[in-house]
């Protein structure tokens, strides 16, 4: 709750300091916001009213809060340069993006249908005005449109959902609806509502058949805003979708869970087959995130998920190596968004190099990368529960390995590509690209801490 | 822990050492590895097992221990002397000694194999093995002449052969609650599950090997990688797989040997005809010897099967011989091909009588090529010819084939490239180091098959264990 309250002052602050055109106090107030945050939600100080505690964080919440702060700094981080350039509205950016987190992290610790419908309102919000922030360009307006419809119609279905939900239950508590779901076989009223809310969750974290809206929009939208949705909002929906399936549907479990594993299969195959055709490299990312967010989402199908640190893990490495890669895309890639031109660049920047590869073999899944670790231990989880999908996740990852590693290729090429500009990565990029290496190779040590 | 280590150190050294004394640095730092091996040669006592590093505090299941038994440590010992070797025959070509990425990555790719063969934990063994992959995909890329298409199909081939694996050992270690390797051995199965299991061991085994089926990356990726690319994908790469048959596929899974057993058996026979006949009609000298390797690793493969004591002994010693060979062979070709500018054998006429030198230590490569009497070959096949025609008469008699082919394709190749009328002019005989290389070589191959029993002893007690291990099970 704190770190919501540090956030969202500081969120102000950066908004006023934008009226006044002071962009680089902006970034070091949001920077500021965002460690002071982290460091209240690892250390909470206890100064508000229990009754006002809305929210719960157990250890797993409070690690996926501080990995979302973690990963919204990095992109605030790898963004300035961008936000630098337009100065009158640096302000607006930054702020924007803290208010989004606030969203996400009343999204981590909800207990009821209240709190969660504002965090996921709180969260998408700022976003709708962010993927069309560029706004001389046709695509980013595009894309904001288009993701304001679809989140829109998704917000309906899952009000919808809600309301069904409370016809059958008559209660907004998760714990209330639990117990009566776990009785109440043969509700009609319930199983509707609950497929509505299922159908609004694919749509949040794009996964099939509800994906088509997200390499559009991914694209559309700027670099940085692109990080953040691809990351934060993947990594905070997938916590929400399953504490929400667990929490609430938990007596379901035999119900949806089958639908869950087919509809997860599925997207792995369709965000990696289309990944293998394109030649524009955030097109790439975005179905990339589908076939990962697939990934994450087997979490959802074994019942200890929201107790043990496998899911952090695996979205530590999966948002860290996409926030890298965008960062790389952004230093190298103006509008032309072609994977031909990163030819070569990891030859001449060698910290570039160091950093895409680590980044391209940790979505790949090879040891000793965070991602790996991350693969093993969701596999492995879900292993005993549905082997035929881990069968088809393997599948998936060899095609991945083919898809990531053309890319490690065509970056760490000896030739560069045609038209060579020159190549600038300003401070904070350096420190993001930094970071990211040592959270990609080590990062996965920070388990040694989970009790 | 000085001989994991000291790897990653040289690596990260190698970066930072002026450009002009990069060449002595990897020579120097290799011999120190190497010197590190065989303080650890001396000090080991036969029969026991050496614990490295050992911590169970480690997330998910994973614990943390490496260590050799006699097995692991002729491995490491091979490991860290075939590594100076390398450096040194590669010691002229400038393109890659003079080159400080490149030294970096041998030396992390020693690390990983080191890794490989200390590791004694699954997931421990499978991060090592995964490791390996990519300091060697580098130096394809960055110093071969490989097209895309080739390198990635060697990455892909492996790569899945590797996912394979992982899932055996995550379904084995949800059974056991646990990766360590003693627990995993003391997983029993019922017979339909171990099958499964075996054969995903099998398809990360077979491709690596490779076996006859899987085969078709490797003759592409040693002809396009450069030389010493090719020696450490052949003489220590592969040796990670016939490793991880001998210690972790069969006795972690002794139930499933009966119903792949003649799968993996009659491949390699298979194996070993089919490679040696296409030796006999190849033109091209690096190809050639690629396929020899198919050839002869088929026949270790098969060896491997049979999981008998004198089978096990003949696999050690032709697993250290080949790297050997395999060696030598690939300097050879090298030498002609940066000498001639071609590999085909149309174009090598009389090199001798311009060369004699190489002309004499290629003859002599070539003889310990085709097993002669006193050469580690000749004791090494001849145990486990014997083993496999004890096993089965046909499968003995098939695989004994590899003699006569193996003499017809290799003395084919020295004909054609040594003897005749020179069709060049000029061929600049060997260097001192090529020379060094040779000698080096030759005494260990000579010293193996004089004097067998070093190997024997050194693998004998550890074998006797997995042996114990298998026979347990099977007869139960």
């Amino acid at each position: 709750m704190e770190a919501i309250i540090v956030l969202f002052l500081s969120g102000i602050i950066a908004l006023f300091l934008g009226i006044y055109n002071q962009p680089k106090l902006t970034t070091i107030i949001s920077v500021i916001g965002l460690i002071g945050a982290a460091i209240v939600q690892h250390y909470p100080l206890n100064i508000l009213p229990a009754e006002y505690n809305l929210l719960e964080f157990n250890q797993v919440g409070n690690g996926f809060v501080v990995l979302a702060i973690l990963l919204t700094l990095l992109i605030v981080l790898s963004g300035q340069k961008e936000f630098l350039e337009e100065k009158s509205h640096a302000g607006d950016y930054n702020a924007l993006l803290l208010f989004s987190l606030c969203g996400g992290i009343i999204l981590i610790g909800f207990t009821d249908l209240f709190m969660f419908f504002l965090g996921l309102e709180i969260l998408s919000i700022p976003l709708y005005v962010l993927a069309g922030s560029r706004k001389g360009v046709s695509e980013s307006s595009e894309a904001a449109v288009k993701y304001f419809f679809m989140g829109a119609f998704a917000t309906c279905l899952l009000l919808f959902g809600v309301v069904l939900t409370y016809g059958a239950t008559q209660s907004f508590e998760l714990s209330e609806i639990l117990s009566k779901t776990i009785n109440s076989s043969g509700n009609a009223m319930l199983y509707v509502g609950m497929i509505f809310i299922l159908a609004s969750f694919l749509f949040k974290v794009g996964v099939a058949p509800f994906h088509f809206w997200v390499p559009d929009v991914y694209q559309g939208s700027p670099t940085v805003f692109m990080g953040y949705m691809s990351s934060v909002v993947k990594v905070v929906g997938i916590y929400a979708f399953i504490k929400f399936f667990h929490m609430a549907f938990g007596g379901l479990y035999d119900f949806w869970s089958t639908l869950i594993a087919i509809l997860i299969g599925i997207s792995m195959f369709i965000g990696n087959l289309t990944a293998l055709v394109q030649t524009k490299f955030k097109r790439l990312m975005a179905y990339s995130s589908i076939t990962n967010g697939a990934y994450a989402l087997m979490a959802i199908l074994y019942p200890s998920a929201l107790s043990d640190s496998t899911l952090w893990v695996f979205m530590l490495g999966y948002g860290t190596s996409v926030v890298a890669l965008l960062t790389i895309s952004m230093i190298v890639n103006d509008d032309a968004d072609e994977i031909a031109s990163f030819k070569g660049i990891g030859y001449r920047k060698p910290l570039i190099g160091l950093v895409a590869i680590a980044a391209l073999l940790s979505t790949s899944g090879i040891p000793p990368m965070t991602g790996f670790f991350g693969k093993l231990m969701l596999f492995s989880s879900v292993w005993s529960y549905y082997p035929w999908l881990i069968v088809f996740a393997l599948i998936n990852s060899a095609i991945g390995v083919y898809i990531y590693l053309r890319l490690i290729m065509t970056i760490m090429s000896k030739e560069t590509a045609t038209d060579t500009k020159e190549v600038i990565v300003s401070i904070s990029q350096t420190i993001v690209l930094v970071l990211s290496l040592l959270l990609l190779v080590a990062g996965w040590l920070m388990l040694l801490c989970w009790k | 822990m000085e001989l994991l280590i000291i790897t990653v150190v040289l690596g990260l050294i190698s970066f930072f050492v002026p450009r002009n004394s990069i060449k002595l640095f990897g020579l120097a730092g290799s011999f120190v590895s190497a010197a590190i091996a065989i303080i650890h040669l001396i000090n080991f006592e036969t029969g026991s097992y050496v614990s490295i590093f050992e911590t169970t505090e480690m997330p998910f299941g994973l614990t943390f221990q490496i260590g050799y038994d006699g097995l692991g440590l002729m491995m490491i010992a091979l490991t860290n002397l075939i590594v100076p070797i390398i450096i040194l025959s590669n010691y002229n070509n400038s393109a890659t000694s003079e080159n400080r990425v490149f030294h970096a990555l041998v030396f992390f790719m020693q690390f990983g194999l080191l890794g490989v063969f200390t590791a004694a934990d699954g997931i421990l063994f499978y991060i090592f093995w995964e490791f390996t992959l990519i300091p060697v995909f580098l130096i394809l890329y960055w110093f071969g002449k490989g097209t895309n298409k080739v390198l990635l199909k060697f990455f892909i081939y492996t790569l899945i052969g590797s996912l394979g694996m992982l899932l055996s050992f995550i379904a084995l270690g949800l059974k056991a609650n646990s990766f360590a390797y003693s627990d995993l051995l003391a997983v029993h199965l019922p017979a339909k599950e171990a099958c499964w299991i075996i054969s995903g061991f099998l398809l990360a085994f077979a491709i690596k090997i490779p076996l006859f089926p899987f085969h078709t990356w490797q003759p592409d990726t040693y002809t396009s990688a450069p030389m010493s690319g090719t020696m450490l994908l052949s003489a220590l790469m592969l040796k990670m797989a016939l490793f991880g048959m001998i210690k972790w596929m069969i006795p972690l899974v002794p139930e499933g040997v009966a119903e792949i057993k003649w799968l993996v058996i009659i491949l390699s026979v298979i194996g070993i005809i089919y490679a040696a006949i296409i030796c006999i009609k190849q033109q091209d000298i690096k190809r050639l010897f690629a396929y020899a390797s198919i050839s002869h690793l088929g026949l270790i493969a098969a060896g491997i099967m049979v999981f008998t004591k004198d089978a096990l002994v003949g696999v050690s010693i032709q697993i250290v011989n080949h790297s050997l060979i395999a060696i030598g062979l690939f300097l050879v070709a090298d030498i002609l091909e940066s000498r001639l500018k071609t590999r085909e054998l149309s174009h090598m006429q009389g090199t001798a009588t311009l060369a004699p030198k190489f002309g004499f230590w290629f003859a002599i490569i070539a003889f310990a090529s085709v097993s002669v009497p006193f050469s580690a070959g000749f004791i090494g096949e001849f145990t486990l010819l014997k083993e496999l025609t004890e096993f089965h008469f046909a499968v003995g008699l098939l695989s004994a084939t590899t003699l006569v082919f193996g003499a017809v394709y290799t003395l084919r190749a020295y004909q054609l490239s040594m003897f005749g009328a020179p069709k060049n002019e000029t061929f600049e005989d060997l260097r001192w180091n090529e020379i060094l290389v040779f000698i080096l070589l030759t005494n260990a191959i000579v010293g193996i098959g004089l004097f067998p029993q070093c190997i024997a002893d050194l693998v004998g007690p550890s074998l006797d264990k997995l042996i114990i291990i298998f026979n347990e099970t099977t007869t139960h």
